[in-house]
């Protein structure tokens, strides 16, 4: 759960020419999700993942432009963008490390104390920031649901399991030539 | 009646997912019905409706997403059918820390899952069905989409009606991935996230079953409970409620059939196993587990999921049925899938860790839950520290009591998860505790006058 701080009404919401939510998207939209809700709030969190996806964050220009295609109010979007940490207001990084740091994975032989530690430092940021390069967030996530084969990591999209310091450095070292919008 | 049952492996959810992981394959359409898939969904179309909840009545077949109501039992709440939809609503959130069992489902036999929420949309004639699956599972995500498609494509679902028309009664399923909120597992939260909303919570009555997605009669169930659907209707309650253990608590609800329980921590074999229900946790971790890692002993176990508390150290052959919570001092089964931990684990940190969790993971409604998680959080850190007072156990203890659907102080269980959490593990491991704190001496004057 995160709550960021309400822009004050007199904010300026940076705007850029070209629009977030593309022709394309909206076209998507239209054909795909709409049809599968009820209301036309409840195709709001698919739209969500699209925008996040696409630009790894969900500006406050998108987030209007999303109101003004569903038709609702700018704050329903941002009360559903600010509650689910999957959606970020500010740009995260061409790869997101996520080290899950619950139960099985922080009680395990090589904790994830321990590989929160090496990517602090090998990155050098703190848990929850980006690097200045834009390269990488890192975060701490909760029960990935892989306790078995502890402790685990999401790098993206990918989850790595069984991992050790060392597995840990050369993912990161690989991880520095993935390009914006490339697969990990 | 179940026969005495001796714990062998019993693959009925797992029978086409081997216990090796190297093994383990995705099962797709076309070996999916080689192997008798979809049988049960067309020999069932033939049955009226509500003889299938009937059946499902019958095997007293609990819910496997935490707790424990019976699937049939819900079912029959529903409001009767008025021309307007009514939605199913698949729990694949799948987020309580320490559990790992519906992803096993979705993985490596996906059209099992399909299958029960077929079974379970006609019995209950539910248009829509919602398959609710947590943000971070992208990779089953991926899978249960191409599933679902391979599924369409062979006219098990869309608008010719299901198994191709056998049945005029026409099912949508919708892949509905969640964003990273562990909250959205409670059942109206998760609506509310499939409306597009924050996910609170919401006050009941009115129930789901009356007045649920939408605004419409809704069901929802956990994923490993859909997926039992298929071998009842396949071989019969009889069949199923020979598996199992009865309760032997006066009037206590019976454990029939197998579920998938995850073990981790430490054990030699952590994985995801399928066993009767009532199987001691030593016989678990010794004959399924290979033991305890480095022969160590066993200090405790998370129940199932972190929100069920902790079982003590003398609490190693309780057996993983439904009765658990009474007679072990838990909250419950909960996901059946226990955490191990051996003796060299620090009580005090694992409780920090599960503080930590809740505290993230409140989605803030209520004061007590809100607050509590956060006060639970700052004295248990204290008391890791080493700079907690007997005085902060206290007040640790009465805290945690003070929260949930039990004390009736909240709107969901979340808060229970983080009450059970705390108080089990500070009395059930209290001399730890105590040795963390500083004694606190309340001076005490005795009058001279009375001598
Ligand atoms: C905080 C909280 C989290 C929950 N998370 C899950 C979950 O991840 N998966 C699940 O199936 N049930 C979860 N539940 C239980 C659901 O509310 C609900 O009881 C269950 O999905 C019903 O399905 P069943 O009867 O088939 O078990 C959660 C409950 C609470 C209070
Ligand atoms: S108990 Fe906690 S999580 Fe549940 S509704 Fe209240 S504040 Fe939210
Ligand atoms: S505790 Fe890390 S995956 Fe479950």
């Amino acid at each position: 759960m995160a709550w960021p701080t309400k822009p004050s009404a007199t904010m300026q919401v940076p705007r850029r020419a070209e629009p977030y939510a593309t022709a394309q998207m909206k076209a998507r939209w239209t054909a795909d999700v709409l049809p599968k809700y009820a209301t036309r709030l409840g195709a709001l969190m698919p739209i969500l993942h699209d925008i996040q996806h696409a630009y790894r964050h969900i500006p406050y220009q998108a987030q209007l432009e999303i109101a003004e295609f569903l038709g609702i109010s700018p704050s329903d979007v941002l009360d559903t963008v600010s509650f689910y940490d999957e959606y970020t207001i500010e740009q995260r990084g061409v790869v997101t490390i996520g080290v899950c740091h619950s139960i099985a994975c922080e009680q395990c032989a090589c904790s994830s104390t321990k590989l929160l530690d090496c990517a602090r430092e090998r990155l050098g940021i703190g848990v929850g920031e980006t690097t200045d390069d834009g390269q990488f967030t890192l975060i701490a996530m909760d029960c990935l649901g892989s306790c078995d084969t502890a402790p685990v990591a999401l790098f993206n999209e990918t989850l790595h399991e069984s991992l050790t310091v060392e597995k840990l450095e050369s993912l990161i070292v690989d991880a520095r030539h993935v390009s914006p919008g490339g697969q990990h | 009646m179940p026969t005495s049952p001796d714990f062998k492996p019993t693959p009925v959810l797992t029978k086409r997912i081997p216990e090796d992981r190297a093994q383990r394959k995705t099962v797709w359409f076309d070996q999916y019905v080689a192997t008798g898939g979809y049988k049960t969904l067309e020999r069932v179309l033939s049955m009226q409706p509500g003889e299938i909840t009937d059946q499902v009545k019958a095997a007293i077949l609990r819910g496997r997403g935490g707790a424990g109501f019976p699937a049939g039992l819900k079912w029959s709440f529903l409001s009767p059918p008025d021309g307007g939809p009514r939605y199913l609503a698949i729990n694949c959130d799948e987020a309580e820390p320490g559990t790992f069992k519906d992803r096993l489902l979705v993985d490596f036999d996906p059209h099992a899952v399909l299958e029960g929420i077929a079974i379970a949309a006609y019995a209950c004639q539910m248009q829509t069905a919602y398959f609710f699956i947590r943000g971070e599972y992208h990779h089953q995500a991926k899978v249960f989409q191409k599933a679902l498609e391979e599924a369409y494509a062979n006219g098990i679902f869309g608008k010719q009606g299901l198994m191709r028309g056998a049945s005029k009664f026409a099912v949508e399923v919708v892949l509905h991935r969640s964003a990273g909120a562990y909250i959205c597992g409670e059942e109206t939260a998760l609506l509310e996230a499939i409306e597009g909303k924050r996910g609170w919570p919401r006050v009941k009555p009115p129930f789901p079953a009356i007045k649920g997605l939408f605004g419409r009669p809704t069901i929802i169930n956990n994923v490993e409970t859909l997926a039992a659907v298929v071998p009842i209707m396949e071989h019969g309650v009889e069949w199923w409620k020979k598996m199992g253990v009865e309760s032997t608590l006066p009037g206590g609800m019976p454990s029939y059939g197998t579920k998938l329980m995850g073990v981790s921590g430490h054990v030699n074999k952590p994985n995801t196993y399928e066993l009767e229900l009532g199987i001691p946790l030593r016989m678990l971790v010794e004959k399924h587990c290979g033991g305890m890692r480095n022969g160590k002993k066993f200090k405790g176990a998370i129940a199932g999921g972190v929100s069920m508390g902790v079982l003590g150290t003398d609490q190693y052959d309780a057996p993983m049925d439904f009765d658990i919570g009474r007679k072990y001092d838990v909250l419950g089964l909960g996901t059946a899938c226990p955490t191990i931990f051996d003796e060299d684990t620090d009580m005090v940190a694992v409780a920090r860790n599960i503080c930590r969790f809740f505290k993230a993971e409140s989605c803030g409604q209520c004061t007590p839950c809100r607050e509590g998680s956060g006060w639970l959080l700052k004295l248990i850190t204290r008391i890791e520290r080493g700079a907690g007072t007997t005085q902060d156990l206290d007040m640790l203890l009465e805290i945690a009591g003070s929260m949930g659907l039990t004390p009736g102080t909240t709107i969901c269980g979340l808060a229970d998860g983080n009450n059970w959490a705390v108080r089990t593990i500070v009395n059930k491991f209290r001399p730890e505790f105590e040795r963390r704190v500083t004694p606190r001496f309340v001076p005490v004057y005795v009058s001279a006058a009375g001598r």
